[in-house]
């Protein structure tokens, strides 16, 4: 009787033990592998230039690109990666109960979020701050001008928390009214509704640039509300998995400044013009193997979705309609703060 | 006898001047307030028109010419209207998600046709037309190429929402108002509760739970698909909302009907089929039609917790940079096809309530 006690629990602890010393080297990526497909977050509507739908109902935007690039990178085909809509207020339970695998959602990373929520970031790839909006007929030029006024925001986003603690440091009353859409908060801001309008200070310059009949009767407020790192969030306690987050990013960015791009990755990959290329293109072996993937994955991402600079420019930058500028998202080496770790 | 007849026979009709004359120009103030607010409406109706139709720019193509119209720019329907009827579902198989649309609107129409109110009739209709629609959506079964439920969307997934909410729901709004009225207390308690619990959350509140935090709570295999955990979770409040309403209805029906169909030696069972589930729906029905409205309205909801249904891709389609600027246009076609569908519903209650009224008599 204890012996087949002692072998039934042997067994199971078989069974416990084994799918663990499998899966140690990433879980999320074993799962993912397991699955054929990269579950990334998406968005329930659309938010200009990081997640959008195009004409023909398929997804497009930086966030959605930087998912197809880690799909590549995983699997080899960035087609299989599945989008998951999700809303701002959905999008962390979500990942905690495996809906997705990542969340690249122009997500800031705070420390709540980074602490409380058990979330881990990867390094920032975007740079954005809360700015404020205001009606160029009321004459203001900075924030401290808007003691009494009333200021629309998106409910559910950090913004909300920097614009109260903001407005509480330069010590200005004012009424904060929030809105659950940003086509909601589009209309209350031009119906009058609210004095200012603090958002994002990409998603201001875009609104004001393309939705917004004259542009000139509206004034980005100069005051820089905070500067927000944006990563991607993964589950606590698969570090692998947010190592290879990290060396997909920095791939991307050690692409760019190597001129490496969609058109000619193949013909550098053939004639490396330094160890580094080399190294990342994998036609020196190597860098596969330290991440558990094939030696030629960032050469494959490269060539589906392009380098950092193209990912930004068909997006956000001069080949979208936004025509955004690089500023602050522009590789160190010319005035911005993206930054790779050193490929050795 | 002749002088009678012409005394009891109803006066002539009034013909359309004198009726104008009397109810609108009837005194001078009259006759004033008449002609101003004519002319407010009729301003009113040509401002819309002038927007809707005579400044409007048509077309996919002629999108360019859209920042200079004086009104609407109906492009951003024509280029969008597959993104807002379909949502994310792969374009090239957007007649699979046309047909199964058909498909769900044949079942609601017909089971709405006299011939099918047998239980029989009525169950073999939505086993069929929700098996034929989800056989087209998802298509593996049928060897076509699988598509997951998350891609499911727009117009497509809210009436599949709502009628597998209203048809699920409806039985079991029955049942909770049949389990109310139990004469063992464990179950008429019980049952309070539950109706009375769920009533008190909001709806946000239980699909939140059901799409979100069921996952996490339960173990893997529990899980299902989060389409049909949220259909469940919104069936269930349907539900809730139904029984109180068929309770009223309960209500209404004299205790001596139960008392008369024991007297006559029916079962139970008969007595509910045959003398008082009938009259039941009669007096429901008002309140049952506001209940079937209010619920194609609130499928809206389940934008929150990340669905793409009509509403959210309506937003998707408004949601690049070209078509940013017009979001009226396209808040006006989903208003219409909100518009549609909820009109033919009412219009629906009214011809069952003369139905009804008819058999009364």
């Amino acid at each position: 009787m204890t012996k087949t006690l002692k072998s039934l629990l042997a067994a199971v602890a078989c069974a416990v033990a084994l799918p663990n010393a499998a899966a140690a080297e990433s879980a999320t990526i074993q799962a993912i592998k397991d699955r054929g497909t990269l579950l990334c977050s998406g968005h329930n509507g659309s938010y200009f230039g990081f997640v959008e739908v195009n004409d023909k109902n398929e997804w497009k935007g930086l966030d959605i690109d930087l998912c197809r690039a880690m799909t590549t990178a995983i699997l080899g085909d960035p087609n299989k990666a599945q989008i998951v809509p999700l809303s701002w207020a959905q999008r962390f339970p979500a990942l905690q109960s495996g809906d997705v695998d990542i969340i690249i959602k122009a997500t800031g990373w705070t420390m709540g979020r980074d602490t409380e929520l058990g979330l881990q970031f990867s390094l920032p790839y975007f740079f954005g701050g809360a700015q404020l909006m205001a009606h160029a007929d009321l004459g203001v030029t900075q924030a401290t001008e808007l003691e009494g006024g009333t200021v629309c925001v998106e409910a559910g986003t950090t913004i909300e928390r920097i614009v109260a603690d903001y407005m509480k440091t330069i010590d200005v009353e004012h009424t904060m009214v929030s809105y659950e859409k940003a086509a909601e908060l589009r209309a209350a801001y031009l119906a009058n509704r609210c004095d200012a309008f603090a958002a994002w200070g990409p998603f201001l310059a875009v609104l004001r640039a393309t939705e917004i009949d004259n542009p000139d009767k509206h004034v980005i407020l100069s005051d820089q509300l905070s500067s927000e790192p944006i990563a991607a969030a993964m589950r606590q306690g698969d570090e692998d998995f947010v190592d290879l987050t990290n060396w997909m990013i920095a791939a991307l960015l050690i692409a760019e400044e190597h001129g490496i791009t969609m058109a000619n990755v193949d013909e550098v990959a053939a004639n490396p013009p330094n160890p580094t290329v080399a190294r990342l293109l994998g036609s020196t072996p190597g860098i596969g193997e330290r991440l558990g993937l094939r030696d030629t994955w960032a050469r494959e991402m490269i060539a589906a979705v392009g380098n950092f600079g193209e990912i930004y420019h068909r997006n956000l930058g001069e080949n979208s309609p936004y025509k955004l500028e690089r500023g602050l998202n522009n590789l160190w080496s010319h005035g911005g703060l993206l930054y790779a770790p050193m490929l050795d | 006898m002749t002088d009678i007849a012409a005394v009891v026979s109803a006066p002539p009709k009034p013909s359309l001047l004198e009726v104008l004359r009397s109810r609108a120009f009837a005194t001078k103030t009259d006759s004033l307030l008449t002609v101003v607010f004519l002319a407010l409406i009729l301003y009113l109706v040509y401002l819309a028109l002038d927007w809707a139709l005579f400044g409007a720019v048509w077309g996919a193509d002629s999108a360019d010419l859209c920042p200079q119209a004086e009104g609407a720019c109906w492009s951003v329907v024509a280029a969008r209207h597959r993104l807002i009827l379909f949502g994310l579902y792969p374009y090239e198989l957007h007649w699979r998600s046309t047909l199964a649309c058909v498909s769900i609107v044949a079942t609601v129409i017909l089971s709405c046709l006299p011939y099918f109110w047998t239980a029989r009739r009525l169950s073999a209709l939505w086993i069929v037309g929700f098996a034929a629609y989800y056989l087209l959506m998802e298509g593996s079964p049928i060897g076509l190429e699988q598509v997951t439920t998350d891609q499911w969307g727009g117009l497509s997934l809210t009436l599949f929402l709502f009628a597998s909410v209203v048809l699920l729901g409806m039985p079991m709004g029955l049942g909770l108002a049949l389990a109310r009225r139990s004469k063992l207390p464990v179950i008429s308690l019980g049952v309070s509760i539950l109706i009375d619990f769920i009533r008190s959350l909001p709806l946000l509140t239980t699909l939140f739970t059901a799409a979100v935090v069921v996952p996490i709570l339960l173990p893997d295999w529990l899980h299902g698909d989060k389409i049909w955990r949220v259909i469940v979770a919104f069936a269930l409040f349907f539900a809730c909302y139904q029984a109180e309403v068929f309770r009223g209805g309960f209500q209404a029906i004299h205790k001596g009907q139960f008392e008369a169909g024991m007297a006559l030696g029916l079962s139970a069972w008969r007595i509910m089929d045959k003398i008082v589930l009938p009259q039941v729906f009669r007096h429901a029905l008002p309140g049952t039609i506001n209940m079937v409205v209010v619920t194609f309205k609130e499928t809206a909801i389940v934008i929150i917790i990340g669905f793409f249904d009509i509403l959210a891709s309506a937003n998707a389609a408004f949601g690049t940079g070209e078509w940013a600027p017009y979001f009226l246009e396209v808040y006006a076609f989903v208003g219409l096809i909100y518009w549609v569908f909820i009109f033919s519903l009412s219009q629906y209650g009214e011809y069952l309530k003369r139905r009804m009224t008819v058999a009364a008599r």
